[in-house]
C-alpha cells in the first residue's frame, strides 16, 4: 500500500433530527503525527471519535481508520488502534491487572501487564484492586493503559486530559510524546488549547459540527493574527515618540500613556524595528515586554467566543472574534 | 476473524462470580430446594425422592425466571449506561462477541445455580426420603436448566434491544406478567368474545396452540410428562376457562391424537422459541444502533 493516512474522513456527517452533531468532514490525520482534535464541549468532537470507531453511524460521508473502512471492516481495525473513549467506565469488581489481562487476551498481545501498568503510572498494590475503588485520574490510568495494550499503530484518545490534575496531564503528554516516538500515531480531542499544543504536529479546530481550521500551532498563530503585544517603558514622556511607532510598517495599533508604549504587533519583525527606530529617535528603553497573543485567545475567536463561557456576549466577545479577520 | 466471545463470556461470569448476584441466585435456589424437601420431610409420611421432586415445580416456576431475568436485564443496557461498553467495543471485540458473551456468561452463571440446586436435591432426596430417582431427575434438572436458560436469552435479548435500563426493566417484568398475571385474559378473553361461552377444556386448536407457547406452561407440562406426580402451571386464573380445564395439558385437551405441537415434548421447542426470538431481535437491534 502507497502512502496511507491514519484516519481520513470524507463528507462524514452525523444529524440527530434537525441537529447536525458533524457536518461534511473532510480530515485527514498523517500516519506518525500528533494530531489534536480542539473544539468546544458539544462541537462534535466525541460524535466524530464515536464515528471512527463505530460507536456511532453516520448518516453520510465515510471514514477510513489506518486504511480500513470505520464501519466494513471495523474488525480490522480494533485489533491495530488503542482507544481512550471518553464517558468510559471501568468494570467495578474487576482488579485493574484484570482489565489488562482481559486486553491482552483480545488483542493476542505479547505485552507485560505488569509493563503496561507501570506505564500507564498505576503501582502494583493498585493495580491488585478492584477498579471500583479507584479514583477518577486512576481509572483514566487504567484505561489508558488498556489503549496502549498491544503496540497500537493508532492512539484515538477522547478528552485524555479530563478528570486528570496538572500532573496527571503533564504525565499524559509524557506519554503522547514517547509515544509518537514509538511511531504510533496519536489522534487526541481536547476543548482546552494548552493541552493540546504543547504535544501537537497539527491541530484541527472543530466548530458547531464544522472544521474550521487545520494547522500547526506556529501556522495557526501566523494566519490568524500571529499578533503580539510590545509594552515599551521609556526615559521620557512616551507620547513624544508615538509617531515612529504610529508610522512602522507591522505595527498595527499604539498607545501611549506617561512613558509607558503599548504597541500591537502583526508582523513579527517589526519588533527588532520599532526598538532600534525608538532608539534613533532618541528614546531611552528602560524595559521591554512582548506578550505573544495567547493560544486560547484564538482559540476563542475561532470558535465565536462560546467556548466556556457564553455568558461573554457582546462585547469583548466580538471583538475578540472579529479581530483575526482584520489581521487577515 | 477470531470470535471473542469465549473472552468476553470469562469475564463476563468472572465479574458475576464477583457480584452478590451470583451467589444470592444460588443461595436462593439451593434454600428454596432445602426448605421444600425438610418441610416435606417433617410434615409428608410415605413420600419417595421422586414425588418429592415433584413439588418443587410450582417454587421453581416462580423463582427460576424471576432469577433468571434479574440476571440478564441489565447485561447489555447495563454496560451501555455506564459506558464501560466503551472499552469493550474499543477492544477487539465487537457487537456480536459482546451479545453472545454476555448471553452465554450469564447463561453460566443461572446454570450454576441450578445445576447447584438440583445437586443439592439429589443429595437431600437420597438422604431424607432414602431412593435417587435419577431418570426423573435428570429428565427434571435438564427441563428446568433449559427453562432458566430460556428466561437468560430473554433478557438479554430485552437488555441489547433498549437503550435504558428503565425500559430493560419494564419490558422483562410486562413480559414475565404477560406469562402469568395476563395470559388468561389475553388469550381467553378474545375466545370468550368470539364464540360467547368461556373456554371449554376441548377448546378450538389455535387457543390451545396459544396455550402451547406460554413458556411457563411448556415447561410444567413437560415437567408433568417426566415426573410421576403432576406440576400445575402457576398462573392467575379470571374463570374464563372451564376449571377442570386448568390442570391439563393441551395434548391432553385436543380431541383424539394430539398433532405434534400440542404433545408435551413441543414445550422443548416453544422454551427454545423464547430463546431464540428475543436473542436474535436485541441482536439485530443492538448491531444498528448508535451507543
Amino acid at each position: 500500500m502507497i502512502e496511507m493516512s491514519a484516519i481520513e474522513t470524507s463528507g462524514l456527517t452525523k444529524a440527530y433530527g434537525d441537529l447536525t452533531a458533524v457536518n461534511d468532514l473532510d480530515l485527514v490525520v498523517e500516519e506518525g503525527e500528533v494530531f489534536g482534535f480542539l473544539g468546544p464541549n458539544g462541537a462534535g468532537k466525541s460524535t466524530t471519535i464515536n464515528m471512527l470507531l463505530d460507536f456511532t453511524r453516520p448518516t453520510a460521508g465515510s471514514a477510513t481508520v489506518l486504511g480500513y473502512d470505520a464501519q466494513a471492516e471495523a474488525d480490522a481495525i480494533s485489533p491495530r488502534v488503542g482507544v481512550l473513549p471518553e464517558g468510559f467506565d471501568i468494570y467495578p469488581r474487576l482488579s485493574g491487572r484484570r482489565h489488562i489481562e482481559f486486553a491482552i487476551k483480545t488483542k493476542s498481545a505479547t505485552d507485560d501487564p505488569d509493563e503496561i501498568l507501570e506505564r500507564a503510572g498505576l503501582s502494583a498494590d493498585d493495580a491488585a484492586r478492584p477498579a471500583g475503588d479507584y479514583s477518577k485520574g486512576m481509572r483514566q490510568r487504567l484505561a489508558t493503559g488498556i489503549a496502549l495494550v498491544g503496540d497500537p499503530d493508532l492512539l484515538i484518545m477522547d478528552e485524555p486530559s479530563s478528570g486528570l490534575d496538572p500532573n496527571g496531564i503533564s504525565e499524559m503528554q509524557d506519554l503522547v510524546r514517547s509515544e509518537s516516538e514509538r511511531g504510533t500515531t496519536v489522534f487526541f480531542s481536547s476543548h482546552i488549547l494548552e493541552h493540546v499544543e504543547a504535544v501537537c504536529d497539527r491541530v484541527g479546530v472543530l466548530n458547531e459540527g464544522e472544521l474550521v481550521a487545520v494547522d500547526t500551532i506556529e501556522g495557526l498563530r501566523e494566519q490568524f493574527g500571529g499578533g503580539a503585544t510590545m509594552t515599551l517603558t521609556l526615559a521620557g514622556p512616551a507620547a513624544e515618540v508615538r509617531a515612529v511607532a504610529d508610522e512602522l510598517q507591522g505595527v498595527t495599533d499604539v498607545t501611549a500613556s506617561g512613558r509607558t508604549l503599548e504597541c500591537t504587533i502583526a508582523d513579527p519583525a517589526a519588533k527588532a524595528r520599532l526598538v532600534t527606530e525608538l532608539a534613533d529617535a532618541g528614546a531611552t528603553i528602560r524595559d521591554l515586554r512582548i506578550e505573544e497573543v495567547s493560544l486560547e485567545s484564538l482559540f476563542t475567536a475561532l470558535t465565536n467566543g462560546d467556548v466556556d463561557d457564553s455568558k461573554t456576549q457582546g462585547g469583548p466577545a466580538d471583538a475578540v472574534a472579529t479581530e483575526p479577520e482584520v489581521a487577515r | 476473524m477470531t470470535s471473542h466471545v469465549p473472552t468476553v463470556a470469562r469475564k463476563e461470569f468472572e465479574d458475576a462470580g464477583r457480584s452478590k448476584l451470583l451467589w444470592s441466585l444460588i443461595g436462593l435456589l439451593v434454600g428454596i430446594v432445602v426448605i421444600g424437601y425438610v418441610a416435606i420431610w417433617q410434615t409428608v409420611d410415605d413420600t419417595t425422592a421422586a414425588e418429592v421432586l415433584s413439588f418443587l415445580g410450582v417454587p421453581l416456576q416462580v423463582i427460576l425466571p424471576v432469577a433468571a431475568l434479574i440476571a440478564g436485564y441489565m447485561a447489555v443496557v447495563g454496560e451501555r449506561r455506564s459506558g464501560s461498553i466503551k472499552i469493550l467495543l474499543g477492544l477487539p471485540p465487537n457487537r456480536t462477541d459482546v451479545v453472545f458473551g454476555k448471553l452465554l456468561g450469564r447463561m453460566g452463571v443461572v446454570g450454576l445455580a441450578v445445576g447447584l440446586a438440583f445437586l443439592v436435591s439429589l443429595v437431600l432426596g437420597a438422604a431424607l426420603f432414602g431412593s435417587v430417582p435419577f431418570v426423573d431427575w435428570l429428565g427434571f434438572a435438564a427441563v428446568s436448566l433449559l427453562f432458566g436458560l430460556m428466561f437468560v436469552g430473554l433478557a438479554v435479548g430485552v437488555s441489547a434491544s433498549v437503550s435504558t435500563r428503565g425500559k430493560s426493566m419494564a419490558t422483562v417484568v410486562g413480559l414475565y406478567m404477560v406469562f402469568v398475571a395476563l395470559w388468561e385474559l389475553l388469550t381467553a378473553g378474545p375466545y370468550y368474545l368470539i364464540y360467547d361461552e368461556p373456554v371449554p377444556v376441548e377448546a378450538e386448536t389455535w387457543y390451545l396452540v396459544l396455550e402451547q407457547f406460554n413458556p411457563l406452561f411448556a415447561y410444567s407440562n413437560l415437567a408433568s410428562a417426566i415426573l410421576e406426580n403432576s406440576v400445575y402451571p402457576f398462573r392467575f386464573q379470571y374463570g374464563l376457562q372451564e376449571m377442570q380445564a386448568a390442570g391439563m395439558t393441551p395434548a391432553e385437551r385436543y380431541p383424539g391424537d394430539a398433532p405434534f405441537y400440542l404433545q408435551d415434548w413441543f414445550g422443548v421447542v416453544v422454551m427454545l422459541c423464547w430463546l431464540i426470538v428475543p436473542v436474535a431481535i436485541g441482536y439485530y437491534r443492538f448491531q444498528r444502533t448508535d451507543l
